[in-house]
């Protein structure tokens, strides 16, 4: 494991592995102007996370770093940066994919790791207390309807979701 | 019909390449080929003691058909062809074919399979021979006149340097005045010297010039003769020929006679009719009657017909001393006879008020660069003062913005190139004028490629302008104190600052003009994909479209300095000159032609032509019939490939003349191997081929070389007639699509390549024996491993089995 | 009598009661029917994306199948559930390959994705299927006193190339209905800024700071409340306050109020039926700016 990881720190392979992933096709247009960094509400408050800064340790190959400073966590997904890029590189899915690398390493934070296996075990992200449950009679809403477990749990093996959480209580 | 005798003249290269082919084998087999009436063997043909005895067999009617197997072929075919017309043989009856690069030495190692070859190479020419027909000349006029559109820098000094040489100019300017952008942009980098004075052409005529170069309004350029200048005038219809054009141009009405004003300015005084002045980017107004300054050309007010109150007011007309003003002049629309154009039209500013986040339009403290400059000219609307449009106040704090409208994916994906330089320029002016002006430069990369322009960029520096590296993301306004805000990262400060301004000048893109479009397809010429005039080759023909005659220069073909659009502009008109310089244009009519009774009006072949060659005509019946332009058709033969019916053929190369060539190259092995025909265009194509055994390079024998003008004039019946005449494999050896020397053949042949496949795979023989390659001259070791790698897959593959 | 599948998503069935409570009655005031499908799970929101982009597509799909398979749009109230399924509506019709990738996950639960069906957010059913016109008229108590900060949020705008809801820079929708109830609409610092909502469970101290941001802009401009769509948003910035008066010792008292909410209130619904008791700041002020 430690030889592969090695292996894929090297300055070309990072860049190549994103492009390969799902949001990360567009990350090597960017030619480090700043945009991004100026658009995010984000880096206005806090010098720990700056998109333009996590794009250029990508393209260096910096994928240990980029994948344990803890910086993409701190995206807010407010896709300012994305609609005004001038390369139109899509940044916050870039950040996106970037969180998908590394979960799929098993480097999770702990409440990404509660939001699914809320989903695993009962369709949302925000379980549903019975408490509310039964409140929603009082207000005069209809009970919810099932969200179709069954159905959803095929497509999360399918795409194989529930493999790559980690057992729980077993934090990056 | 006179009969044919083919004299056939052996060279072998000062004893070099028989040493490879057996050329006593090869003189006998030629011997004994029917309708060959001479042998003859030596060192060289193509001069010397050689071109005589192929002269004397000329001159002495012992043959009329020749065929040279020599070196460096398209030195030694003009020479040869320019002796054998010279004793009354056509040129077009000599074929030349090169047994060294060919043959002799790729095949060195194997000299007896290199000798079969030679014989088949041989045969194949002398067949072709046997079947060549004359080819005569053809005279078209060349009117020496020459059309100039856009009077900016470019067009102005293009017109001025074909005026200079006799040919009658004609200068026309949409806008009532000339100058162009130039005229606007008060200096030039990198020497800061005024725009005006860069724009007049130094004519070469001493009478006119004695400096290296005049301001305009004192170089009496418009003196010059044969210099025909036609302001507030577009051309609006060409129609003709290459050599003899006729271009309807459309005259508007200027409403002041040019014979009488005297540019006294009476009128604007009472004039009521007050309006924008978008000369002076809005920051002041004009009359409805007006003149741009500074004054360019022509010292002639003129009247805005959008705005006018013509005779509900006839103030000016009452008031002008000289009575210049005529309200009654009406649209002119005159037809010019020319034999070049050239396009001069040059570029505009982009809008950025699309760029929302910037708020151009909307905050008027944020301006372009054009608008800044009408300020720091001292003739502008704020007499050289640099202020702040929304209260007129003094600006001290100005930030400009590189790089908006250009580089971004989202609006024009290029470099517009001089911006940087340009708010360098502006900085510096601005800096030198007010020492404390506090100015920041926000960019992305600081672009100073030319020559001395790094020295501008230091000496920015040391003035002390700063630079943020980093790209806004808005800018916003601050009411409460009337200033605007730029958000910027500091890159190299990692951190993210708020920089205030008075003022914000955005650099932003420099875009085709706004009728490139429209004129183009006028001409019926090219843009390129981001809208400016696309030039014939970049490298070779800067200046040439693809359609003879119409030339280009200036910024109408991308962004570009003055030093860069004079080059540009001079080079165009020697261009232009040269066309049309003997007064007529003489052309070898090696041409396609149409035989009309099989011409199935599909219509395709219009289309395809890359040149517009090709054009319906009427036949009566309510049908049309395709007729070739012999003056347009360059004989690449790609209408050749699009026919259905083959009703079109080159008089260079007809039908018959390809099979009797393929029939020849095939009927000879002499190797182990199956025999594989590789069809090459003359360009790219063969020039591999060439190159592979120039440098010596190494393949087998079988493979097979026939020279079309382009891959293009390849039909899916060649292919097919190929297998059916002996190969056991064909490659298709042409440009890469991109740089086909026809523009499409390349990508025309690719898909008859595929619809080949599909057809062979349907008579069952194997698709892979048809193979496509694109090549360049310099990849000739390419095509000698592609020739083994096609010989050694189609030797797996046996011989084709027909049912 | 228009209809919608109607998609609660998670957030505000488990946090947000009286959202939907609003929601519901003011679009049943409007004429609109809701109808509530079986087979509606979470949309797979940014939480989801981040943890896998793919799966979240086919969680997306899968919610959007069950709509074309009771041949009906849908509408939602959260405008996290419009960025993600929406996003993933065009993505899908429009992109051949992803279409099929995604396809041949659903086919392992028996479902197909086809491309039939639209994904609109309620502000698009009420500009569009109700109509400002028949808004307007609808209005019995016109919320005439009233300035609102309106606050969209950033997933009903962007990314605007394919969400396409209204001019990421220059965006009217939201701030023209909220006119319709004839409440105004103010300018103030960064409206289209983001509010820092999802950080909250990861970076808290970030995501407040961002929030506080956007609570001091609106009370500097002089808004009564600020108007929200999205339920991370309120939270972020009804919850936020609590968190803010901790945290930094000041206290705003900025009413945040779902546009829902005051679209009912517009529509003469009583305070009372609306369940105010979730905010935790009171909204008593706007209640009696209203009358």
């Amino acid at each position: 494991m430690a030889e592969e990881k090695q292996e894929k720190d090297t300055g070309l392979n990072f860049p190549k592995e994103i492009t390969r992933r799902l949001g990360g096709e567009t990350i090597a247009f960017c030619y480090q102007c700043g945009t991004c960094a100026s658009s995010c509400p984000v880096t206005k408050v806090t010098d720990r996370f700056n998109p333009r800064q996590v794009i250029r340790l990508a393209l260096l190959g910096k994928r240990e770093e980029v994948l344990t400073d803890g910086a993409i966590w701190l995206c807010a997904s407010c896709y300012n940066c994305q609609e005004r890029c001038p390369q139109k590189v899509e940044i916050a899915d870039v950040i996106y994919a970037l969180r998908n690398i590394s979960i799929s390493e098993g480097k999770i934070p702990n409440i990404y790791i509660e939001f699914a296996n809320a989903l695993l075990s009962e369709g949302r992200i925000v379980p549903i207390s019975k408490f509310l449950e039964k409140k929603r009679a009082e207000y005069g809403l209809p009970p919810l309807k099932p969200v179709g477990m069954e159905a959803l749990r095929k497509i999360l093996s399918a795409t194989g979701f529930d493999k790559i959480m980690p057992k729980k209580g077993e934090p990056r | 019909m006179e009969e044919v005798k083919v004299g056939v003249f052996l060279s072998d290269c000062g004893g070099q390449i028989s040493k490879i082919l057996d050329f006593e084998a090869l003189t006998n087999f030629v011997k004994n080929i029917q309708g060959v009436t001479l042998v003859a063997r030596g060192s060289e043909f193509w001069r010397g003691q050689g071109l005589q005895t192929l002269v004397d067999a000329v001159k002495t009617h012992k043959i009329n058909r020749v065929v040279v197997a020599e070196n460096i072929i398209k030195i030694s075919e003009i020479a040869i062809a320019k002796a054998v017309e010279e004793v009354g043989l056509n040129p077009h009856l000599v074929e030349v074919l090169d047994l060294k690069d060919h043959c002799a030495w790729p095949h060195r190692e194997t000299p007896s399979e290199a000798t079969e070859k030679a014989k088949a190479m041989l045969l194949a020419a002398i067949e072709k021979a046997k079947l060549l027909e004359p080819i005569e000349k053809a005279e078209f006029p060349a009117v020496k006149s020459v059309l100039v559109v856009g009077g900016g820098i470019a067009g102005i000094q293009a017109a001025e340097d074909l005026a200079d040489m006799g040919f009658q100019t004609h200068l026309v300017e949409k806008q009532p005045f000339l100058g162009g952008l130039a005229a606007k942009a008060g200096r030039f980098f990198p020497t800061d010297d005024c725009a005006i004075c860069v724009q007049s052409p130094a004519s070469d005529l001493k009478t006119v010039t004695h400096t290296s170069r005049k301001c305009v309004y004192r170089s009496g350029f418009s003196e010059i003769p044969n210099l025909n200048i036609l302001t507030n005038s577009k051309v609006v219809k060409v129609e003709g020929v290459p050599g003899n054009f006729k271009v309807t141009v459309e005259r508007k009405p200027r409403y002041v006679n040019e014979n009488k004003c005297v540019a006294c300015d009476l009128c604007t005084s009472v004039c009521p009719v007050e309006v924008p002045d978008e000369y002076n980017a809005k920051l002041k107004t004009r009359k409805a009657i007006y003149a741009n300054t500074p004054l360019v050309y022509p010292s002639v007010y003129v009247i805005d017909e959008s705005v006018c109150k013509f005779y509900e007011c006839a103030k000016c007309v009452e008031v002008c001393p000289t009575k210049a003003v005529e309200l009654d002049q009406k649209p002119e629309q005159l037809t010019l006879n020319v034999g070049s154009i050239i396009v001069a039209t040059g570029f505009r500013e982009y809008d950025p008020s699309v760029i929302k986040e910037y708020h151009y339009g909307e905050y008027s403290d944020v301006i372009t660069h054009l608008e800044l400059a009408r300020m720091i000219d001292a003739f502008g609307p704020t007499n050289g003062v640099i202020v702040k449009p929304s209260d007129k106040k003094p600006a001290k704090r100005i930030v400009f913005v590189q790089c908006v409208g250009s580089r971004d994916r989202r609006w024009n994906p290029y470099c517009s190139s001089i911006c940087c330089m340009i708010s360098l320029k502006h900085a510096t002016i601005i800096k030198s004028a007010y020492p404390d002006a506090d100015v920041t430069i926000c960019y992305i990369d600081v672009r100073t490629t030319g020559r001395e322009h790094e020295y501008y960029y230091e000496k920015a520096r040391e003035m002390g302008i700063k630079f943020v590296k980093g790209r806004p993301a808005e800018i916003l306004h601050d009411p409460s104190t009337n200033t605007l805000v730029v958000e910027v990262e500091d890159e190299l400060l990692r951190r993210i600052v708020e920089l205030e301004a008075d003022l914000v000048v955005l650099a932003t893109a420099m875009i085709p003009s706004d009728d490139a479009k429209e004129l183009a397809e006028t001409l019926s010429i090219e843009l390129d994909s981001d809208g400016f005039f696309k030039e014939y080759n970049a490298k070779l023909r800067p200046t040439e479209t693809k359609r003879r005659g119409i030339f280009l220069c200036g910024g109408a073909t991308f962004p570009k300095d003055a030093p860069t659009a004079s080059l540009h502009a001079h080079s165009a008109a020697v261009k232009a000159a040269k066309f049309l310089a003997q007064g007529k244009i003489i052309k070898d009519l090696k041409v396609a032609f149409v035989n009309e009774d099989y011409c199935g009006d599909c219509e395709f072949c219009p289309v395809t032509c890359p040149y517009g060659a090709i054009s319906l005509l009427p036949t009566g019946n309510g049908h049309f019939v395709a007729r070739v332009s012999e003056l347009l058709c360059e004989g690449c033969g790609i209408c050749v490939g699009t026919c259905p019916v083959g009703a079109i053929e080159l008089s260079h190369l007809r039908q018959n003349q390809i099979s009797a060539q393929m029939k020849a190259l095939l009927s000879i092995n002499g190797t182990s191997k199956p025999l594989i025909l590789a069809v090459t265009c003359s360009e790219c194509g063969h020039a591999a081929v060439d190159s592979s055994g120039m440098a010596l390079m190494s393949y087998p024998a079988n493979v097979r070389v026939l020279k079309v003008p382009c891959i293009g004039l390849i039909q899916v019946q060649h292919i097919l007639e190929a297998f059916k005449a002996g190969a056991q494999g064909v490659m298709i050896v042409g440009c890469k699509p991109e740089g086909c020397h026809y523009e499409v053949g390349s990508q025309k042949a690719q898909k008859k390549v595929e619809l080949a496949k599909v057809l062979l795979n349907a008579y069952g023989i194997e698709p892979e024996r048809l193979e496509m390659f694109n090549l360049i001259y310099i990849e000739g070791d390419r095509f000698a491993e592609a020739a083994k790698n096609m010989t050694e897959r189609v030797e797996e593959l046996g011989q084709i089995q027909l049912a | 009598m228009t209809s919608y599948a109607l998609f609660l998503g998670c957030t505000i069935p488990a946090r947000q009661p009286h959202y939907e409570l609003s929601a519901r009655k003011a679009l049943k005031k409007l004429g609109i029917e809701l109808v509530d499908l079986e087979g509606m799970s979470c949309c797979a929101p940014p939480p989801l994306q981040s943890i896998d982009l793919e799966t979240s597509l086919a969680i997306a799909a899968n919610n959007i199948c069950t709509a074309e398979e009771a041949d009906l749009n849908i509408v939602t109230l959260c405008t996290g559930c419009f960025e993600s399924l929406a996003m993933a509506n065009t993505l899908l019709k429009e992109k051949r390959e992803l279409k099929a990738r995604v396809n041949k996950i659903l086919s392992t639960a028996g479902k197909e994705f086809k491309g039939s069906k639209e994904v609109r957010h309620y502000l698009q059913v009420l500009m569009n299927d109700v109509g400002l016109d028949c808004l307007r008229q609808s209005v019995v108590k016109p919320l005439g006193k009233l300035k609102v900060a309106a606050f969209s949020g950033c997933h009903i705008l962007r990314p605007s190339e394919l969400l396409r809801f209204d001019d990421p820079e220059r965006p009217r929708v939201f701030d023209t209905l909220i006119e319709a109830l004839g409440a105004k609409s103010i300018w103030y610092k960064n409206k289209l800024k983001c509010c820092g909502g999802l950080l909250r469970g990861y970076a808290d101290d970030v995501a407040l700071a961002i929030a506080r941001d956007k609570i001091v802009n609106a009370t500097n401009a002089g808004a009564d409340c600020i108007s929200t769509l999205c339920p991370f948003c309120f939270l972020t910035l009804d919850l936020g306050q609590m968190l803010i008066k901790t945290t930094y010792k000041e206290e705003y008292n900025m009413p945040i109020i779902h546009y829902a909410e005051l679209l009912c209130l517009s529509l003469g619904v009583e305070p009372k039926e609306l369940a105010i008791d979730f905010h935790k700041v009171k909204i008593d002020k706007v209640l009696e700016k209203i009358g």
